[in-house]
């Protein structure tokens, strides 16, 4: 019995073209994703790897849901649907037989369509090679049959066996298709509450043990495997891993038994009772039809759009009174709120819910709602009539063509308008909820129903088109789900983002508080208006081949498409045409004339150029730069700058030089150099490359070593018309933020050139292992690490901008006047000069700001005036800056050096970027980056403090020390800055608050080293990777204060500065430099621990297995702890070279609940914290302690570099 | 006023030849249009509704006091006096009867909505929904939901009602009152019956015709064309056994059961032996110029 209804089911699935589609979307999927050459991080890992193939092939059973649900859902479904049920089930079959039969002839199907989703990585990885669209063929590793089979067993095979059974129990017992929609997206948000949660590192184990797909713990398993580990290694099954997969078979088989035995056929044939209208009895009151009213009708214009306005209401009561309708609308609802409520999360501190970040919540989940949404009600309205067969009735009426086709169109119309809304009215609750009330209602507005609203109507324009000519819904919405994958999906598979040529596209806009819509607002009009053009033909098409009447064939809608080809909707085609192609002349004009677009394929071929033409410079000596005295003129209304210099250079080579090499790259600020002269004399142009922006200049008299020269120069630059992106602007309306960098550099920039080894082999370029040079490298000791163009030099300057605005450079203001400007407005000129040397690096910023001023007196009765400048409205979070900067200035000044500038400054400049950078004496730092926290949770990071701590530090870590151009030299600024931001930092929170954020910083480290593209690279050694000289900087520099006294590093660092700062002439301080004075304060039982971790790659794997107490009475305690230690070393690919023979320094301890500390921060309570030096291996130790033990273990703060962090603390069993 | 349908010919893009250069001239009153499954009476009905295009011929609808229309191509202007009841048709499921009925009557062009509320209550009591119209017509039987279909063609008294298989699925009593509100409609109107109930046509019709193949077999008054055949019906009761072999040797259009022998009528010009004359009735009349085109097998 079973095997026949399992043959029979297994051939009806494979006779359904839908199993086909399905197969054929996920194989689509897979096989471009892979042919295009996305995969993982790091170009080291061969995309189908099997840490890919595993990692992709859980996303895919995620989506596959979407199928199980499509395809477990109807088996039995199908028996109601059809009303078959009422006979099938008086054949000879058993309720086993029929119920195993269909579950498992559908799920061999199911499971096959996956495999066809896997085949597509298959052949994507064996044909990738060929087609060579990846960029790098040697990514395609070798096709192993155990890369596959192992995720599609431990994946594929029981995801789906849950899923399936999911919805297959659902259907039996609700007898409702609709609930396996409801149950896939409740499944889907418990997978992405899992991601939210899992943000926090404390609840990884609950995140990887809840999710029911097993994503989580396979990232757990696999996070910090290297390249080369990725490239080989099956993850593991155990741990968490095999923990989950254990939880959810037993899930599924729980399910899948509780499904099948409860099944019986007297409950599914129970018909459902109540709802049907009952039918009346007879009733003679009727009317004679002749004594009914018979009024002259009415058809007018004036009266078919009030037709249509009825008609549309009843179209969209139709579909929000549709159950399906319904639960999308909830399920985008409840993520638009959840993406509210977790909206911009910085180092897992919450940011306040302003009200951009509500409207940016819709470009979230709730998008994929939108899309379904509107394919699939579009499709609805549009096949109405003929779905329920009311078009027999409908379409001989006596309306025009265009009162029903509006009224479908306004329906959609309505929808958008709904589902705008709702991004408001879930912005307000969030709000609401979390007590802030400054709600910008005009804002809103503007973006939902300006934005929004008329993004997700260019949606329905095309869903309307293609269902309307297509004319068969379920073939409708496939083609219409087809055509926006090739509109959205196919750019970002093949790096094709010129939004000209992409339908519907060109809707990005960033909202700031200091900025508003900005300069975003034309570009986005203009596009807007240009889709909009294209819409209203494709909507004139739609029109004339509207289907009315029973008649389908193409012949007839072609008859009448002809008749219906009036005047008046041939002018709207017309005028539609004429828009868009004027539109489109425009925007290209814009784009492609008045800027300069380059994809990213034109951009990486430009810099290779580049460093084919001009390479063979870079060693070409230059002057430097003694003195600058600027005079910048902001323009924020025009987009416009400005600025002059006069600058003293100086010949500090032992070479005469002739020429000035000069860059300044081709871009869209479109900067002219204006005035060059030396000493008053135009240079001669001997080379005039403007699409590289190089030029060369023959000086109008050779300069010889220790020759000056003046060189005046004046650069205008301007944003003209809107870019391709639309984006990166310096100078806006309000918040201009720029450097010093817009005048021309001198020389070839060795730093600009590609450096991937992919687009290096792509271009023929040599494989670039360093970007800076070795530390004994004689021309890279002449130079800066931050610029090549001065060492110290004097800085004063006069900026002016519109008189509402304060406009800001580095050091101290000298007077601020209004007077006219060139153009005859009015303007407010501030004029700036930094006392003493700095380098030559200088922020120009210009805004309306509010100022917060305090003032911070050192030691020796020095003062400091401290400002913050910011937007009005963002005063939240000021004290917190200001507080840092006291504390900061206060503990660099005692332990590093004096502050040599009398003040010191922070400000704010629009959300564009995400960063804060140091200045002399000037902190430029992002709209996002503190202003709009939210702290008021003590337990979360207090980030404003911290990043301003480290800011702060770069005063004396890159502006009094400033590192020579060579390998490892930014870990001198980079990683000082992160020491001396931890130090201030626990200072002010504790030191038993810091191993949260040593736990993110290793979490960090060891993910940035296993998506390292190159290789990587030691800490005295390493050139561009930031989170060496972030993360496992910061972890290095903490645990060796920690292991040799916070004292004695200082007292090295305080050497350190005064060995080498403000230092004069080169050779300029290097890493190794730095790291002699760390190496001479450590004694020399740690001088191997020192070694191990700045020299050489180091990882360890301590653990703990096992924790026992005894009470000894008197409140003590006696704990054995059983400790294994290891220390690895790995090369730089990331292959284990060695285990370490010598002993591993680190902390054995005992802790007791955790506590609170005076800001209400949860902090561990150690009652037991000891230095031991332990031999690699096994060690059973004891200690006493007095209080209750609760964890025990070892190295808890993780102050060393831990391949698994979480297993060093276990829970004390008290015996 | 009267519907002059000439030449009208219409082939599916399947090859299905569906009319074949049909003429008829349809009087006011009720004509009704007889033909068996597939004979073509749909596609005639739904091309005078305005819903399909023909290949070749015309329609016209002349003697109206605006002038004479071409339903082919002033589709808008025959729409306004059209009220159509479709074959099969359906509604809105989640609208009340009364809601759906009110939006009909406005886009029929009766502007003034007590005017609509009026004819819209009237129409709901003629067809006997009143008391059910507040509910969504998702959950309306086959018979009401028909008798939905009925009122709303009868709204905004149209000239041209075309009512399309109307009794399917009513039960007697509900089809009698159907024939009631038929013959309450006003004389200056053309009512296109089509079915393929014999009975209908004869309790209703003054005028008639019958198709078949996509072609007119018949057209008349009903009395007049069964009075043609006066004398050429014969019939004879036989066994089941027999019938093959009498339909070799006669023209047998109709076989019948009647109390366990099987009746045939025959068609001849002259007597037939061992065969008893008969009166002849409408349905003989269709069966005979049915039987011309194609086999009929009623058993």
């Amino acid at each position: 019995m079973f095997l026949e209804i399992f043959k029979f089911e297994l051939a009806y699935r494979l006779k359904r073209p839908a199993t086909y589609l399905y197969a054929l979307i996920l194989f689509l999927f897979t096989f471009l994703f892979v042919i295009y050459g996305n995969g993982p991080a790091s170009e080291k890992t061969n995309i189908n790897s099997p840490y890919a193939i595993s990692q992709f092939v859980v996303v895919m059973t995620i989506f596959g849901m979407l199928v199980a649900s499509a395809i477990m859902g109807v088996p039995i479904y199908r028996d109601i649907e059809h009303n078959t049920k009422n006979y099938y089930f008086s054949f000879p079959i058993t309720e086993r037989g029929y119920v195993l039969g269909r579950y498992f002839g559908s799920f061999v199907v199911l499971l096959g369509i996956m495999a066809v989703g896997m085949l597509g990585i298959v052949i994507g990885s064996l044909l990738g090679p060929i087609f060579n669209l990846a960029d790098n063929t040697e990514r395609f590793g070798p096709i192993r049959f155990r890369d596959y089979a192992y995720p599609f067993l431990l994946f594929v095979v029981p995801n789906m066996f849950l899923v399936g059974s999911i919805f297959f129990g659902l259907v039996a017992f609700s007898k409702q298709v609709f609930t396996t929609y409801a149950g896939s997206i409740l499944l889907f948000i418990a997978y992405l509450l899992g991601s939210t949660l899992s943000q926090d590192l404390e609840n990884k184990q609950l995140v990887n043990l809840l999710d029911p797909f097993g994503s989580y713990a396979y990232d757990t398993a696999t996070k910090y495997w290297s390249p080369v580990e990725q490239n080989t290694l099956l993850a593991p099954l155990e741990g968490d891993l095999l923990t989950n997969r254990l939880i959810w078979f037993g899930v599924a088989l729980l399910v899948f038994a509780f499904s099948v035995l409860r099944f019986s056929f007297p409950r599914f044939l129970a018909i459902k009772l109540g709802k049907k209208a009952k039918d009346e009895v007879e009733s003679e009151k009727a009317p004679a039809l002749a004594s009914l009213p018979t009024p002259t009708p009415v058809f007018q214009v004036g009266a078919y759009v009030r037709q249509m306005f009825q008609q549309a209401g009843l179209e969209f009561r139709s579909i929000v009174r549709d159950p399906y309708f319904i639960a999308i609308l909830l399920g985008a609802v409840l993520f638009l709120f959840l993406d509210g409520w977790f909206a911009s999360e910085t180092y897992g501190t919450p940011s306040l819910p302003t009200t951009y970040a509500m409207l940016e919540a819709r470009n979230g989940t709730f998008f994929f709602f939108v899309l379904i949404v509107l394919i699939f009600y579009t499709g609805e309205v549009v096949h109405r009539d003929k779905v329920v067969h009311y078009d027999t009735i409908a379409d001989a009426l006596p309306v025009p063509d265009w009162m029903n086709y509006g009224a479908k169109l306004l329906s959609m119309t309505y929808v958008c308008l709904l589902l705008s809304t709702l991004i408001m009215v879930s912005g307000v609750l969030n709000q609401t909820i979390k007590g802030y009330f400054n709600y910008e209602f005009s804002l809103y507005f503007r973006d939902i129903y300006g934005i929004a609203f008329t993004q997700y109507f260019q949606l329905v324009m095309l869903a309307f088109f293609v269902h309307t000519m297509v004319n068969q819904k379920f073939v409708g919405h496939i083609v219409t789900l087809a055509t926006y994958i090739v509109i959205w999906a196919v750019p970002q598979f093949a790096e094709f983002n010129y939004r000209l040529a992409i339908p519907f596209s060109g809707g990005t806009v960033q909202i700031s508080d200091m900025n508003g819509f900005g300069h975003y607002l034309t570009a986005l009009a203009s596009f807007r208006l240009y889709w909009y053009a294209f819409g209203g033909m494709l909507l004139v098409l739609a029109l004339w081949f509207w289907n009315r009447g029973a008649d389908t064939a193409f012949k007839s809608r072609w008859q009448l498409a002809k008749q219906r080809m009036g005047r008046l909707s041939m002018v709207l085609f017309a005028l539609a045409l004429v828009v868009f192609v004027s539109m489109g002349a425009w925007i290209y004009t814009n784009v492609s004339v008045k800027n300069h677009y380059l994809s990213a394929d034109q951009q990486r071929e430009l810099q290779s150029t580049f460093e084919k033409k001009y390479h063979k410079y870079v060693d070409v000596l230059q002057p430097k730069i003694t003195s600058a005295k600027l005079n910048v003129d902001v323009f924020p209304d025009e987009f416009k700058a400005v600025a002059s210099g006069v600058f003293m250079i100086v010949n500090k080579g032992h070479q005469p030089i002739d020429s000035l090499h000069l860059t300044m790259p081709a871009d869209n600020f479109h900067r002219q150099l204006s005035k060059f002269l030396i000493d008053g004399q135009a240079p001669k142009m001997i080379l005039d490359d403007s699409d590289l922006g190089y030029y060369i200049y023959r000086l109008p008299k050779r300069m010889n070593p220790g020759d000056t020269a003046q060189m005046d120069m004046t650069v205008t630059g301007q944003y003209v018309g809107f870019s391709n992106a639309g984006d990166s602007r310096d100078v806006v309306s309000n918040g201009t933020f720029f450097n010093v960098g817009i005048f021309p550099g001198f020389g070839y920039d060795a730093g600009q050139e590609l450096s991937s080894d992919k687009y290096r082999k792509k271009y023929s370029l040599p494989i670039k292992e360093w970007t800076a040079p070795a530390q004994t490298d004689s021309l890279g000791l002449r130079d800066f690490l931050f610029t090549d163009d001065a060492d110290w030099v004097t800085f004063e300057g006069t900026i002016s901008t519109t008189p509402d605005q304060t406009a800001i450079m580095p050091g101290q203001l000298l007077k601020t006047w209004t007077a006219n400007g060139s153009d005859g407005k009015p303007r407010k000129y501030f004029q700036y000069k930094l006392p003493g040397f700095s380098d030559y690096f200088f922020s120009m910023c210009s805004a309306r700001y509010g100022v917060k001023r305090d003032t911070w007196t050192g030691p020796d009765g020095k003062k400091v005036a401290l400002e913050v400048y910011h937007h009005p409205g963002h005063d939240r979070n000021l004290d917190r800056f200001m507080a840092s900067m006291k504390a900061s200035l206060s503990y660099y000044t005692k332990n590093y050096a004096p502050f040599p500038y009398p003040v010191l400054r922070v400000l704010e400049f629009p959300r564009y970027a995400s960063f804060a950078q140091s200045f002399p004496t000037t902190v430029p730092y992002s709209e996002e980056f503190g202003w709009v926290g939210d702290f008021h949770d003590p337990n979360k990071t207090d980030y404003a403090y911290y990043v301003t701590a480290h800011e702060v530090a770069h005063q004396w870590w890159g502006h009094q020390i400033m590192p020579s151009r060579t390998r490892g030299a930014n870990q001198i600024s980079e990683t000082m800055a992160e020491y001396s931001a931890l130090m201030v930092l626990k200072q002010r929170y504790g030191a038993d608050a810091m191993p949260k954020f040593l736990k993110y910083s290793l979490d960090r480290y060891l993910r940035g080293r296993a998506n390292e593209d190159k290789f990587e690279a030691n800490m005295l050694d390493n050139d561009t990777r930031s989170y060496v000289w972030y993360q496992k900087g910061s972890m290095l520099m903490y645990a060796l204060q920690d292991y040799i006294g916070e004292d004695r590093v200082n007292q090295a660092m305080n050497d350190y500065m005064k060995a080498a700062r403000f230092r004069q002439k080169a050779p300029f301080t290097t890493s190794l430099e730095w790291y002699s004075f760390l190496k001479a304060a450590t004694p020399d039982s740690l001088k191997p621990w020192l070694t191990d971790n700045f020299e050489k790659l180091t990882l360890y794997d301590n653990r703990i297995t096992k924790a026992e107490a005894k009470s000894i009475g008197n409140g003590k305690y006696s704990v054995k702890l059983y400790i294994r230690t290891a220390t690895e070393y790995y090369d730089k690919t990331g292959k284990e070279l060695a285990k370490g023979k010598g002993p591993v320094i680190a902390d054995i301890a005992v802790l007791t609940d955790d506590g609170k500390n005076k800001d209400g921060l949860t902090t561990k309570v150690p009652l037991l914290m000891q230095k031991r030096s332990l031999s690699p291996g096994e060690h059973i130790i004891e200690v006493t302690v007095k209080g209750k033990p609760v964890k025990a273990g070892i190295d808890p703060y993780n102050k060393l570099i831990d391949r698994v962090s979480d297993d060093n603390l276990v829970k004390v069993d008290v015996l | 006023m009267q519907l002059e349908i000439k030449d009208l010919s219409k082939t599916y893009s399947n090859g299905v030849r569906a009319l074949k250069s049909v003429s008829l001239t349809i009087p006011q009153g009720m004509f009704g249009l007889l033909g068996p499954n597939g004979a073509g009476k749909s596609s005639l009905m739904r091309t005078i509704a305005t819903l399909q295009e023909a290949d070749s011929g015309s329609a016209r609808l002349t003697g109206l006091p605006e002038g004479d229309l071409d339903v082919l191509t002033q589709k808008d202007a025959v729409r306004r006096v059209l009220g159509y009841l479709p074959q099969e048709f359906g509604v809105y499921p989640r609208v009340t009867a009364e809601a759906m009925l009110d939006h009909i009557a406005s886009l029929k062009g009766i502007a003034n909505s007590r005017e609509r509320k009026e004819i819209v209550q009237g129409l709901l009591q003629k067809v006997n929904l009143y008391d059910v119209r507040k509910k969504n017509l998702g959950t309306y039987s086959g018979g009401m939901k028909q008798r939905f279909g009925i009122a709303q063609a009868l709204i905004g008294t149209p000239r041209l009602i075309i009512v399309d298989e109307p009794t399917a699925g009513l039960d007697p009593a509900e089809r009698n009152r159907f024939h009631n509100l038929l013959s309450e409609i006003g004389e200056n109107t053309i009512v296109i019956l089509s079915t393929h109930i014999v009975e209908d046509v004869t309790n209703l019709c003054s005028d008639m015709a019958i198709i078949c193949l996509g072609e007119v077999v018949a057209t008349g008054n009903p009395n007049d064309l069964v009075k043609d055949l006066t004398g050429k019906i014969w019939q004879k009761f036989v066994e089941k056994t027999e019938i093959d072999t009498y339909r070799k040797t006669h023209r047998v259009i109709s076989t019948q059961l009647k109390g366990g022998k099987t009746r045939i009528h025959a068609y001849s010009d002259v007597p037939l032996a061992d065969f008893d004359p008969v009166s002849p009735d409408l349905e003989d009349l269709y069966f005979a110029k049915i039987t011309e085109k194609m086999e009929v097998t009623t058993v």
